[in-house]
């Protein structure tokens, strides 16, 4: 299992794009990703449940990934949200 | 396909809404049905799902087809949005395609069917407006925002397993009345076993008119309001043929129009299941093919006896799947289309966009019917037909292959071709790609130019495809698709005669074979002119090709050459098509009956 800590770092926060793009990108793996956030976690490949998140700019978000290809959907992962998501900072 | 008679939609006369009410449309599927009538349209959805729950696997089963559909149509507009509004606005629908899938949706649902033993319906409500509200209720601004998400989703959901319902319910023996409907639609009702589809829009070369011909179903279209003018269980009589449509019928309609369907199922049964060569009743052999484009399509070859396929419309495949296929998707149908036509050949027309065929290019023409079309479009785009010479070239191993050039105007346009064929060629045999390397090439004659100077044309083509509705088109300068003046719009005008008749002597002379393939080709009152007028094969839809051999074997060569002379000293339209329907009259009145409305 590895973890990892992440900020939201675009100015519009985690809305319906973004969280499209984090599934579509956790679902290329085997390994479970959750996210964690103010003591509440839901399941990163539903995307109901990260459009429960609601985080905005700045927030911080613990993600955690368990499974064969940790490593690889961990990198990933944080470089999705480490873009910003590819919007305006 | 429409006989050559357009009849416009009559406009209502003094109707109570309680007797018999004749409308005329367009038929384009050939046939008589009398039934009553299933109304579809948007409303008719929501009385389908007031049905009970059966079982825990249909309703899990109407789930999940409700979940594919709605998924193909997400897709698309996916698609759409990605193509028009750029990559972000995808990313919404993109979410919700998510969404069908998701466990907390998706099992959710499920387990409500099983657990509650609900109608799938009341599941996806019950789980759907569960997430939403605590959405809804959120504080959070941007949590609220994503209720109306879960909204849309439910929405569509919903219509898909309702739409889904309200399709297996139709009942068979009933007649459809609907304002518009997809070909996919007309699939669905034929395989329910329904009498016949009657439209407010559409026409005779839409997909929907193509696949009802297919089918057998008899349609007419373009009756503009018709579903505001009938109700569910009316009896309605349609007439394919003539376009002639009758709600609430007199007993004594009913008996006429019975009668008309008698002999119309006689008559498709009469004819043999291996039929020899068309020929003329002295012998003479002319070649009776089939339009076709479609797989629902080809097994009425053989039901038809069509001698091959007379015109393969390549751009169909592309209108309908929406892009380009690619070589080696066209390879698979020009294959299996010439598998299904064997030992007879295909006639491949090259795709013949632009006018009214929409393109993917975006180019606003004030003039698309004198605009970038046909073959202009592919010298100017090479790249666009080469992949479709290369795959012809491929199939050409499985059959006699032939290639058609759309909106042939100058000479040179066929060597041009020509020479993207031989290049083509080239790039196969040097890949040891098996291929046909000379195919025959042929043009369309559709601009008057060509027809004015054909002897020029004649020289350096191998064939000759007259497409009388677009060199009437340009002859008379009418736009059958304006409404204002199609009614004015007669194939049978002297000049566009004239033209035929100038086309097929340059072919003659030149010892080309010629072709018609317009929708004249279909019409049993044109075919004795046709012939008479020396044309060696006609191509049309194929269930009207049984009308037209039966034609056909009643007439002599001597006769029809002689009905042809008469017809072209005729000073009007009006006069030949009156010569041309008293003589089938007099000659064929069987087949003379089956054009006209029975009342």
């Amino acid at each position: 299992m590895i973890t990892r800590e992440v900020t939201i770092r675009n100015r519009a926060g985690l809305h319906t794009r973004p969280a499209s793009m984090i599934v579509r990108e956790a679902s290329r793996f085997k390994s479970d990703f959750y996210i964690r956030k103010d003591g509440y976690e839901i399941n990163g490949k539903s995307i109901i449940g990260v459009m429960t998140l609601a985080a905005e700019q700045g927030s911080r978000l613990e993600l955690t990934f368990d499974g064969p290809d940790e490593a690889k959907a961990a990198e990933a992962l944080e470089a999705v949200f480490e873009r910003g998501f590819g919007e305006p900072i | 396909m429409p006989l050559s008679l357009l009849i416009q939609g009559a406009a209502p006369a003094d109707d109570d809404g309680e007797g018999e009410r004749t409308i005329d449309g367009i038929g384009v599927a050939p046939g008589v049905a009398i039934g009553p009538v299933y109304l579809y349209e948007a409303g008719a959805w929501q009385e389908a799902a007031n049905v009970g729950f059966e079982s825990v696997e249909a309703e899990a089963g109407r789930f999940e087809r409700a979940v594919v559909r709605s998924e193909r149509e997400l897709t698309k507009i996916v698609t759409v949005a990605q193509e028009k509004l750029g990559e972000d606005s995808g990313r919404i629908f993109d979410a919700q395609l998510l969404m069908l899938r998701d466990a907390s949706f998706y099992d959710a649902v499920l387990a409500r069917i099983r657990d509650d033993e609900v109608i799938a319906g009341e599941a996806v409500r019950a789980v759907l407006d569960r997430i939403r509200d605590r959405f809804a209720a959120s504080d959070d601004h941007a949590l609220r925002e994503r209720a109306a998400d879960f909204d849309d989703i439910r929405n569509r959901v919903i219509r898909n397993l309702q739409q889904g319902r309200a399709l297996s319910n139709i009942d068979p023996d009933h007649v459809v009345v609907a304002s518009r409907l997809t070909a996919a639609d007309v699939l669905l009702f034929s395989r329910r076993g329904v009498l016949g589809i009657v439209l407010d829009f559409g026409g005779p070369t839409s997909h929907v008119s193509i696949m009802a011909r297919a089918l057998g179903v008899p349609a007419v279209v373009s009756l503009r309001s018709l579903t505001s003018e009938v109700h569910s269980g009316d009896t309605l009589i349609i007439d394919g043929l003539s376009g002639r449509v009758v709600v609430r019928p007199t007993p004594a309609t009913l008996d006429a129009y019975r009668a008309k369907q008698a002999r119309y199922d006689a008559l498709r049964a009469e004819l043999p299941r291996d039929f020899g060569p068309a020929e003329t009743a002295d012998g003479h052999p002319v070649a009776l093919q089939a339009n076709v484009e479609f797989r629902e399509e080809f097994p009425l070859l053989r039901e038809f006896g069509a001698e091959g396929v007379g015109l393969f419309r390549t751009e169909m495949l592309f209108l309908v799947h929406g892009r380009a296929l690619d070589e080696d998707q066209q390879y698979a149908v020009y294959r299996d289309v010439l598998r299904a036509a064997a030992p007879h050949g295909v006639t491949f027309r090259l795709i013949d966009l632009g006018g009214d065929k929409g393109l993917p290019f975006s180019n606003r023409e004030a003039n698309p019917f004198l605009g970038w079309r046909g073959v202009r479009i592919l010298t100017d785009r090479p790249e666009v037909v080469r992949p479709q010479l290369r795959a012809v070239l491929r199939a050409a191993t499985e059959g006699p292959a032939r290639l058609l050039v759309p909106m042939v105007t100058f000479v040179d346009e066929i060597e041009t071709i020509r020479q993207l064929v031989a290049e083509a060629a080239a790039e196969l045999a040097a890949e040891g790609v098996p291929h046909e390397a000379h195919v025959p090439i042929g043009i369309m004659v559709e601009v008057p130019a060509v027809a004015v100077t054909a002897d020029r044309f004649a020289k350096r083509a191998d064939f000759f495809s007259i497409g009388t509705n677009d060199l009437t088109q340009f002859t008379l300068g009418i736009d059958r698709g304006n409404e204002l003046v199609a009614h004015r719009f007669r194939e049978l005008h002297p000049a566009v005669l004239e033209l035929v008749a100038r086309t097929v002597a340059a072919a003659h002379d030149a010892g080309i074979p010629v072709s018609l393939c317009g929708e004249l080709a279909g019409d049993p009152r044109v075919t004795p002119l046709l012939v008479g007028m020396g044309i060696d094969a006609l191509s049309a839809s194929p269930p009207y090709l049984r009308l037209v051999r039966r034609v056909l074997s009643t007439t002599t060569l001597p006769e029809a050459r002689a009905l042809a002379a008469e017809a072209l000293r005729q000073s009007d339209a009006d006069a030949v098509r009156t010569l041309l329907f008293n003589w089938l009259r007099d000659h064929t009145p069987d087949v003379a009956a089956m054009l006209v409305p029975a009342d």
